[in-house]
């Protein structure tokens, strides 16, 4: 990410911010969520984001976990984030949580927003489990534009569910579901009027997306649905076996040759060319180029299916090409 | 390397119409805000601005309940605003509170009123939603008023767009060919390596150049011997579609530092025209009153060339359409301005038409 292209000299680096801040306030708030109130060691300001941004904790220095901003952004000073310790994670959590105590320091890189909350007069927000953590600030920023809107909040029990104490001044806007005690999201009720002024927001696990994609898929309005997946979907390489490509990097005058082994992302850095990147398994956005030509196979879990389709954009990370030349405006 | 020759492919069309309203803007400096009426425009919204007789600034919708006609043509009776017309009073919180020819106020007559934030000797207005306003940050630009600096600037209406202005601040390769007496010497030779970061809603580059002589102009205000070369630290900050700003540091030989402030508020008054407050902050000469002067002069006339060749970008624009650009490496800040803007044009809605004004 630090490699640079080159022009009559001039080396241009682009990347995101990035700095170490330190662990404030370190509180479980329900079964294995911890939330972490991050702040500048120096009391400097931090970046303003919206509604639905997440940042890159770095962990180690292959360690790094996306995790949404549930805070206030009106407050320049701290930012907030809810982590679950999960027990079938690569580690990443339960770092977090034993190691991310108060004062310990954290390089935290963001913030980027792939699931912005598009203005509209009415909203259903559907979280499931540790989801909730995006939607916190879309409900507030909800209520602040005087939308109408409902949260569906489902998780294994009561003492799971996090934030349920700052849920309880919206009333009856908020719709808890412990499964223990009501069972599974009834998406069939929740999602049973579509309607042309209602966006659907979801953050979960991959069985409630799903589901929710599944439910919205037949008659919803196609723009209404918006997910964020913290996990990669399936990746789908193909039965034969990756092929090679050629990439031709329009903007740098550069063509070059995408192997089997190797990622776009790889050869466009390897070239010398100054790329964004970070999660490296198309869950994050950070990488996404424009396409100019070429069939793009895309194995991300960012674009939605009419993006897809668009072929105007890919995730370089993962995403590779079916024809057999890729041409990026880069 | 080639430079990149295609329509661009990402963010807005810098002839774009649009105008992104989720934003603090600084419609005016605290000191011309008082008690007589000052009527603005702003997203192509008429806006009244005064202060109540405990010093509070206020922004309303700068035309009457009653009808079509600027209650900045009006006047103060205390804290309400009486129309220059009919007579309608209005209190500071927009509510029609007087009416001449009945003894009843009509229900529910007001004008809308807009949150204000004081700060940094300027008054920030928001025109978005007002439940909106208190989840944004206005910027914070200490050295508009802060001890240790010396101060200038002006503003002028400008027939460019907000997005021509920004995507100019952030273009690294002009200041030379707009202005060669004032920019450093640095500029003219070899450019020096960008870098530029990137947050969701910012944008920051970043370059340093080698040791070169000072300009005339700042050579003399600190002090610098013949001969002597100080390098330069340049950092530009896109922080909202309302502000931009750069910093540019000197480092002389023997260590001592010289900083300078350029501030640029922009706020589209409408489609293909802003305006500019623009105030340059240094921390050297500050109490030296002919260096301000000298200053004050020296940008005058550099901004004056400056937003000319954008008025002149705007005008081919709106003749000839966008039509095809060359983008080169150091334009990524620029691009990403756009993509910011993008994002924020694809998120926002109109106000509510109940808002802007409840006419009975």
């Amino acid at each position: 990410m630090s490699e640079g292209s080159t022009i009559s000299g001039t080396r241009t680096t682009v990347r995101e911010h990035e700095g170490d801040l330190v662990v404030e306030s370190a509180e479980v708030v329900a079964e294995d969520v911890v939330v972490l109130t991050l702040v500048d060691p120096d009391g400097d300001s931090l970046p303003p984001w919206t509604p639905g941004a997440h940042v890159d904790l770095i962990l180690t220095e292959d360690l790094i976990r996306q995790y949404s901003l549930c805070g206030d952004p009106s407050d320049s000073r701290t930012i907030r984030v809810a982590v679950l310790r999960s027990p079938d994670s690569r580690g990443g959590s339960a770092l977090v949580h034993d190691r991310l105590r108060t004062g310990a320091t954290v390089r935290v890189r963001g913030p980027r927003n792939h699931f912005p909350l598009i203005a509209s007069p009415r909203y259903i927000f559907i979280g499931g489990g540790i989801g909730i953590t995006p939607i916190l600030p879309m409900i507030a920023e909800a209520e602040a534009s005087r939308a109408d809107w409902q949260l569906y909040y489902g998780g294994r029990s009561r003492a799971s569910m996090a934030f349920l104490d700052e849920l309880t001044r919206y009333g009856d806007r908020v719709t808890l579901v412990p499964q223990d005690e009501l069972g599974l999201l009834d998406l069939t009720t929740i999602l049973g009027d579509p309607r042309a002024d209602t966006l659907v927001y979801c953050c979960g696990p991959e069985p409630l997306l799903a589901a929710v994609e599944e439910r919205c898929a037949t008659d919803w309005p196609v723009a209404a649905l918006h997910l964020e997946r913290f996990a990669a979907k399936v990746s789908q390489a193909p039965a034969g076996g990756e092929r090679s490509f050629e990439l031709v990097l329009a903007g740098s005058g550069l063509t070059l040759t995408v192997p089997p082994d190797k990622s776009v992302f790889q050869v466009i850095e390897e070239a010398g060319v100054s790329v964004l990147g970070s999660c490296h398994e198309g869950i994050c956005g950070t990488c996404e180029q424009v396409v100019l030509d070429g069939e793009v196979d895309h194995r991300d879990s960012v674009l939605s299916e009419s993006e897809r389709a668009a072929n105007d954009a890919m995730m370089v990370c993962v995403s590779r090409c079916s024809s057999d030349r890729l041409t990026l405006d880069l | 390397m080639p430079p990149l020759t295609s329509p661009s492919a990402r963010g807005t069309n810098p002839s774009s119409a649009a105008l992104p309203i989720d934003c603090w803007y600084a419609l005016a400096d605290s000191a011309s805000v008082g008690r007589d009426l000052l009527g603005v425009r702003a997203l192509d919204r008429p806006v009244l601005l005064y202060r109540t007789t405990d010093g509070r600034a206020v922004a309303l919708e700068d035309r009457c309940a009653h009808r079509a006609y600027p209650l900045s043509l009006g006047r103060l009776d205390g804290d309400v605003v009486r129309c220059g017309l009919c007579g309608f009073g209005h209190a500071p919180d927009g509510a029609c509170v007087a009416v001449p020819s009945q003894p009843q106020v009509p229900l529910g007559a007001r004008v809308a009123a807009l949150p204000v934030a004081e700060r940094d000797g300027l008054v920030w207005v928001w025109l978005g939603e007002p439940g909106r306003s208190v989840r944004h940050r206005v910027p914070e630009l200490p050295w508009l008023t802060g001890d240790g600096w010396g101060v200038v600037g002006g503003q002028r209406e400008v027939d460019a767009g907000y997005l021509v202005l920004h995507e100019n601040f952030a273009d690294v390769t002009q200041v030379p060919f707009v202005a060669p007496e004032i920019a450093p010497s640095v500029l003219g030779g070899q450019a020096p390596d960008l870098t530029v970061e990137v947050t969701e809603t910012t944008v920051t580059l970043r370059r340093t150049f080698p040791p070169a002589p000072l300009p005339g102009w700042q050579a003399s205000l600190v002090g610098a011997a013949a001969g002597d070369d100080y390098a330069t630290a340049h950092a530009g900050f896109f922080l909202s579609p309302a502000a931009w700003v750069d910093h540019w540091d000197v480092t002389g030989p023997d260590g001592s530092r010289a900083r300078l402030r350029f501030t640029q508020l922009v706020t589209p008054v409408e489609a293909g025209r802003s305006r500019v407050l623009w105030r340059v902050s240094r921390d050297f000469a500050v109490g030296d009153a002919s260096a301000g002067t000298r200053v004050a002069g020296l940008f005058e006339e550099y901004y004056g060339r400056v937003f000319t060749a954008m008025e002149t970008v705007q005008a081919i624009l709106d003749r000839d359409g966008p039509g095809p650009e060359v983008n080169v490496s150091a334009d990524v800040a620029a691009l990403r301005v756009r993509e910011i803007i993008a994002a924020m044009l694809a998120g926002q809605r109109p106000v509510r038409a109940a808002q802007r004004a409840a006419h009975p």
